[in-house]
C-alpha cells in the first residue's frame, strides 16, 4: 500500500474526537498530535520496527470511536471483578462508566477527562511527556483522542498493598477506542495497578492504548497487563515508564487475545539504581499474532533490569519478540539480563525473535539468551515413564512453561483466573500437537 | 586507561608504503562503457558482458543500504577508477622475470613467494591491484586435478565451469555492493575442486590495495565437486592513504554432496589514522551454498583492519544434514566501525549451523553483530547454536547485537546467548602480583577471550592472528 492512501487511513481515523478541554496546554497537546497524525503513516513491513507484524489488515477496516457508553449489567462487568481492588475504574469501549467505577484506595484514582483539571500541574508535566508520538502514529493518534482515561497519582510515601483495576471492555464491532494511562507515583510510594483488557464480542474493533508511568525517587510499582481481547481485535500499546533514582518497576504482561496485538514497552532508567523487572507471556493460536516490543535504556549508571519473554504458539500463529536493551555512555555497573524464551506447538507457528543489546559503557554486565524448540523429548519421556498420557505429559509441561511468568503476578484472583485460562488453552493446543504428531 | 595500553593502541600501521609501478588506470567514473571497457581489457566473452550489464542496470536501480550500524560521507561512484592494472612489461616465464619492484613489495609484506613458499607449503595466488601477477604450485595442485588461478584465467580456460556457477550463490542483483562487484569486477580467485579430492595444501591468495583511489573489485568463486575438501585462506593488508578507498567483493563457495570447504581470512587493511582519518571501506558479500547432501562450509574470520566493515559471510544449507559454521574476531579500535555477522539459512532436514562471534571494542570505535539464523518450514530437525561475545576497552566506544531469529518448524531448535565483558582492574592486578606486564596480560586476556575461534584457524594465521591482535590493541589498556 502507498503511503498517501495509508496517511488518508490516518486521517480517516480522526473523525470524532473528543471536545475541547479547558486547559489550553491540553487542547495544545492533542493539535500536536493531530498535526503527527496527519504527517505520519501507518508502518508496513518496510519499517525496521514493523518488519515482521504486518498491520495492513487493520487498514482494510474503517473504525469510529463511540458515541455514547454502552449500558452493561452489574453482573457482566463483576464476571471480571478482582475481589482484592481498593478502587476500579471501568471504562465501555472507552468511555468512561462511573457506574461501574469506585475508588476505595484513598489515593486519586478518576477519569482523566475531569481529574487532569484537578491535577493540572502534575499532569502537564507527565502527559504526553514519556510516549512520545513524533515519530509514532499509533501514540499520536492516542493522544489526538486524549480524553476519557485513567488518572493514578500515588502520594509521598503512601503504600498501597491492595491493586488498582483499570478494566476496558469492547462491546461493540468497528469501534476504536483510545485508553490513555498516566500514573505518577510520588517518591517513596509503591502501588499495583492491573490493567485489563477484555471483551463481550468477537468482531473487529481497535483498542489503541497509551500508558505513562513516573515514578519517583524509590517508589515501587507492580505493573500487570492482561490482554484479553476479543478474537478479531486489534490491540496497540504503548507503554512509557520513567524510572527516578532508586526506583522499581516490575511488569507482567500477559498477551492471550486478538488477531494481532502489538505491545511496546518502553522502561527509561533516568536515574542512579533504578531497577526493572519485566516479564511477559504471549500464548497464542490460530492466526494470531503477537508482537513485544521492548527498550530497556539504562541512562545513568548502576541500574539493574531483568526481563525474561515467553511466546507458545500454535496453529498457523506467530510471535514477535524485539528486545532492545540500551546501555548509554556513562551508563558504568549496569547490570541487564534478557532471555527470549519460545515454544512451537505446531509445524505452521512460527517465532521472530531479536534480542538486541547495544552497550555504550564497558563496567557493565550484560548478558542475553534466546531460545526456541518444541517440548524436549526427554522430559515428555519422564513424564509418560510416571505414568502420564502423552497429551496430558504435554499439558502439563506447556502449562508450567507459561505457569511461571503467570506466577509472578501477585495478585491472587488475577493469577488463578489467567493460570485457568492457560491450562485452558494449553489443553487444545497439546491436543492438537499430539494429533499432529 | 592506563599509558601503557594507550601506547599499545596507536601503533602505526605498519604495512603502509605505496609501491611505486606505472599502472595501467581506467579514467574516472562508471557507466556501460566502463564496463565494456574493462570487459573488452580483458577480452572477456559475450555472456560475461551481459552478466556485467546486467548487473549494472539492477545496480542503477538500488539505492544504497541505510540500515547498517555505520556512518561515512557519500560515496561518490563517479569518482573512482574501476580498472587499474600493473603495466606489462613482457609475458612473464618464471618468477625471476616477475618486476623486481613487485617481488620487494611481497618482501615487505612477507609473502612466501619463492622457496619460502615452498617450504611454507602454501601456494599463494597474488592479486596485485586487480591483475594477477604470479601463480605458484600449479603444477602440483593441477596433478590431482584442482584448478587454482585468476577468475580471468579462469573464463577463458574454464568458461563452462565459470559460467555454470558465477552469481549462482551471490546473484547479480542480490544487494547493492554485489550488483556493483558484478558489473565491474576486474580480478579474484578461482578454484575448482573436482570429486574426491582432499587438497593437500592450504590455497592462499594475498589480496593488496595499491593505486590511490582504485575501487577493488575482486570475485572468488570456489567449487568443491562431492567428496572434495579445501581449506582457503585469504589476508589482507594495504598501504596508509588519506582518502577512503572503496573495496566490494564478492565471494561466492559452492560445496555439492558430502563436500567441505574452509575459508578463513585475516584481514588487516588500513583503518584510519587515531582520528579516523582515511582507511579503506570495506563492504564484502560473502556467501557459501552447501548445495549437497552432508556437505560443509565453515567461515572463520579476524577483522582487524578497515575503517568500515559491513560483511556477512552466510551459508544458505539447502542440502540435507549440511552443517555452517562462523568464527569471527572483529576488532575495532580509534574511530572504527565494524557491522559484520552471518545468515544462516537452513532449508534442509537436520541442517545445523554454529556461530561464534567475539567482538572487541577500543577507543571511539563501534562495533556490531547483526546475524541471522532463519529456520524454514522444510528444515525439519535444524539445529544452531549462537553465541556473541563483547568486550569494551575504554568507554567511549560500543558494542552492538542484533541477532534475529525466525523459526517457522517446531522441530528445530535455536539457542543464542551473548555477553559483555570487559578487562577488569583486577584481573590485571592479578597479572602484575605475578610479575606479567600491563601489556602481555592485556594479549592474554584477549587471547584467551579469542581461543574459540583461533583454534578454528590454520596454524600460521593463528599465530599471525595472535600477534595481530596485540599490534592492534598496543596502547588501549591500562
Amino acid at each position: 500500500m502507498n503511503t498517501a492512501s495509508t496517511s488518508r487511513y490516518l486521517d480517516s481515523l480522526l473523525q470524532r474526537q473528543p471536545p475541547a478541554s479547558s486547559l489550553t496546554w491540553l487542547n495544545e497537546l492533542r493539535a500536536n498530535a493531530v498535526d503527527r497524525v496527519g504527517a505520519l503513516s501507518v508502518p508496513t513491513t518496510r519499517d525496521e520496527d514493523w518488519r515482521f507484524t504486518d498491520i495492513s489488515p487493520l487498514t482494510k477496516l474503517s473504525f469510529q470511536p463511540a458515541r455514547d457508553a454502552a449500558q452493561l449489567a452489574p453482573a457482566t462487568v463483576e464476571q471480571w471483578a478482582i475481589t482484592e481492588a481498593s478502587a476500579r475504574l471501568v471504562f465501555v469501549d472507552g468511555i468512561y462508566a462511573p457506574q461501574h467505577s469506585f475508588n476505595r484506595a484513598g489515593i486519586t484514582v478518576e477519569n482523566l477527562a475531569s481529574g487532569v483539571t484537578r491535577h493540572d500541574a502534575a499532569a502537564r508535566a507527565h502527559l504526553g511527556r514519556h510516549a512520545g508520538f513524533e515519530r509514532n502514529a499509533f501514540a499520536a493518534l492516542n493522544t489526538a483522542f486524549l480524553h476519557d482515561g485513567a488518572l493514578i497519582v500515588v502520594p509521598r510515601d503512601m503504600a498501597l498493598a491492595a491493586p488498582v483495576h483499570l478494566l476496558c471492555i469492547a462491546t461493540r464491532k468497528q469501534t476504536a477506542s483510545y485508553p490513555r494511562c498516566l500514573v505518577i507515583a510520588e517518591s517513596g510510594s509503591s502501588v499495583t495497578i492491573i490493567e485489563d483488557f477484555v471483551a463481550l464480542q468477537d468482531e473487529a474493533y481497535f483498542t489503541n492504548a497509551v500508558t505513562e508511568i513516573a515514578l519517583a525517587g524509590n517508589a515501587e510499582m507492580h505493573h500487570v497487563r492482561a490482554q484479553r481481547e476479543g478474537a478479531a481485535a486489534f490491540h496497540i500499546a504503548n507503554c512509557a515508564v520513567s524510572l527516578a533514582q532508586a526506583s522499581r518497576y516490575h511488569s507482567v504482561s500477559v498477551a492471550l487475545g486478538a488477531r494481532i496485538s502489538r505491545h511496546n514497552l518502553g522502561v527509561l532508567l533516568a536515574a542512579e539504581g533504578a531497577e526493572c523487572s519485566i516479564d511477559g507471556l504471549a500464548l497464542i493460536g490460530g492466526a494470531q499474532l503477537a508482537d513485544t516490543h521492548s527498550l530497556i535504556d539504562h541512562a545513568l549508571p548502576q541500574g539493574k533490569s531483568r526481563q525474561l519473554h515467553k511466546c507458545i504458539v500454535d496453529g498457523a500463529a506467530r510471535a514477535v519478540f524485539n528486545g532492545n536493551i540500551m546501555v548509554r555512555t556513562g551508563a558504568q555497573r549496569t547490570d541487564s539480563s534478557q532471555s527470549s524464551r519460545n515454544l512451537l506447538l505446531s509445524g505452521k507457528a512460527r517465532v521472530d525473535t531479536k534480542p538486541q543489546l547495544e552497550i555504550f559503557a564497558d563496567d557493565v554486565k550484560c548478558a542475553h539468551g534466546a531460545t526456541v524448540g518444541q517440548l524436549d523429548v526427554d522430559e515428555v519421556f519422564y513424564l509418560n515413564s510416571r505414568g502420564l498420557s502423552d497429551t496430558a505429559a504435554r499439558n502439563l509441561l506447556t502449562y508450567a512453561f507459561g505457569a511461571e511468568i503467570i506466577g509472578r503476578i501477585g495478585v491472587a484472583s488475577l493469577r488463578n483466573r489467567l493460570e485457568q485460562a492457560v491450562l485452558a488453552q494449553t489443553q487444545t493446543a497439546a491436543a492438537g500437537a499430539a494429533r499432529e504428531s | 586507561m592506563s599509558t601503557v595500553l594507550q601506547d599499545l593502541v596507536n601503533q602505526p600501521y605498519q604495512h603502509g608504503f605505496v609501491t611505486d609501478i606505472e599502472a595501467d588506470v581506467a579514467p574516472k567514473g562508471l557507466s556501460e562503457d566502463t564496463i565494456r571497457l574493462i570487459s573488452g581489457k580483458k577480452n572477456e566473452p559475450e555472456w560475461l558482458l551481459e552478466l556485467r550489464l546486467s548487473a549494472y542496470r539492477q545496480w542503477l536501480k538500488m539505492e544504497e543500504p541505510q540500515w547498517p550500524n555505520v556512518k561515512y560521507p557519500k560515496i561518490d561512484f563517479q569518482a573512482i577508477s574501476y580498472y587499474s592494472a600493473p603495466k606489462p612489461k613482457k609475458t612473464l616465464g618464471s618468477m625471476n622475470e616477475v618486476d623486481p619492484e613487485l617481488l620487494r613489495t611481497f618482501e615487505k609484506l612477507g609473502v612466501p613467494m619463492n622457496e619460502r613458499a615452498k617450504l611454507a607449503g602454501v601456494a599463494v595466488d597474488v592479486i596485485f591491484d586487480s591483475v594477477s601477477v604470479a601463480t605458484t604450485y600449479k603444477a602440483k595442485l593441477a596433478e590431482v586435478g584442482i584448478i587454482f588461478c585468476s577468475i580471468s584465467e579462469a573464463v577463458h580456460e574454464h568458461p563452462e565451469l565459470v559460467r555454470k556457477y558465477l552469481g549462482s550463490v551471490v546473484p547479480v542483483g542480490d544487494n547493492y555492493y554485489a550488483a556493483l562487484n558484478s558489473a565491474v569486477f576486474t580480478d579474484g580467485s578461482f578454484c575448482f575442486i573436482p570429486r574426491g579430492v582432499k587438497c593437500p595444501m592450504d590455497l592462499s591468495t594475498y589480496f593488496r590495495i595499491n593505486t590511490e583511489n582504485t575501487g577493488q573489485f575482486e570475485r572468488t568463486l570456489i567449487v568443491a565437486e562431492e567428496g572434495a575438501s579445501v581449506s582457503y585462506l585469504e589476508g589482507c593488508t594495504a598501504p596508509k592513504f588519506d582518502t577512503n578507498q572503496l573495496h566490494a567483493a564478492v565471494v561466492e563457495l559452492v560445496a555439492l554432496d558430502d563436500a567441505d570447504i574452509k575459508y578463513s581470512t585475516v584481514q588487516n587493511w588500513y583503518a584510519g589514522d587515531e582520528n579516523g582519518l582515511g582507511g579503506i571501506y570495506n563492504f564484502v558479500t560473502k556467501r557459501g551454498l552447501c548445495k549437497g547432501v552432508n556437505s560443509r562450509i565453515s567461515w572463520t574470520q579476524v577483522e582487524t583492519g578497515s575503517a568500515i566493515t559491513w560483511k556477512y559471510p552466510s551459508c544458505v544449507l539447502r542440502g540435507d544434514n549440511s552443517v555452517g559454521e562462523f568464527y569471527s574476531v572483529a576488532l575495532t579500535n580509534h574511530y572504527q566501525q565494524a557491522d559484520t555477522g552471518t545468515k544462516m539459512i537452513h532449508l534442509g532436514k537436520n541442517t545445523r549451523s554454529t556461530i561464534v562471534s567475539k567482538g572487541i571494542s577500543a577507543g571511539h570505535s563501534n562495533n556490531s553483530y547483526r546475524g541471522l539464523v532463519r529456520i524454514a518450514p522444510t528444515a525439519a530437525g535444524a539445529r544452531n547454536y549462537s553465541q556473541c561475545d563483547s568486550m569494551l576497552i575504554g568507554e567511549r566506544c560500543g558494542a552492538n547485537t542484533f541477532p534475529y531469529i525466525q523459526v517457522n518448524n517446531p522441530s528445530a531448535k535455536v539457542e543464542h546467548e551473548a555477553s559483555t565483558s570487559k578487562i577488569g582492574e583486577d584481573q590485571l592486578f592479578y597479572f602484575a602480583q605475578r610479575g606479567v606486564g600491563a601489556e602481555e596480560a592485556v594479549s592474554m586476556i584477549i587471547n584467551g577471550f579469542c581461543k574459540d575461534v583461533f583454534q578454528q584457524l590454520p596454524m600460521e594465521f593463528a599465530v599471525e592472528a595472535t600477534k595481530l591482535l596485540g599490534l592492534k590493541l598496543e596502547g588501549s589498556v591500562g
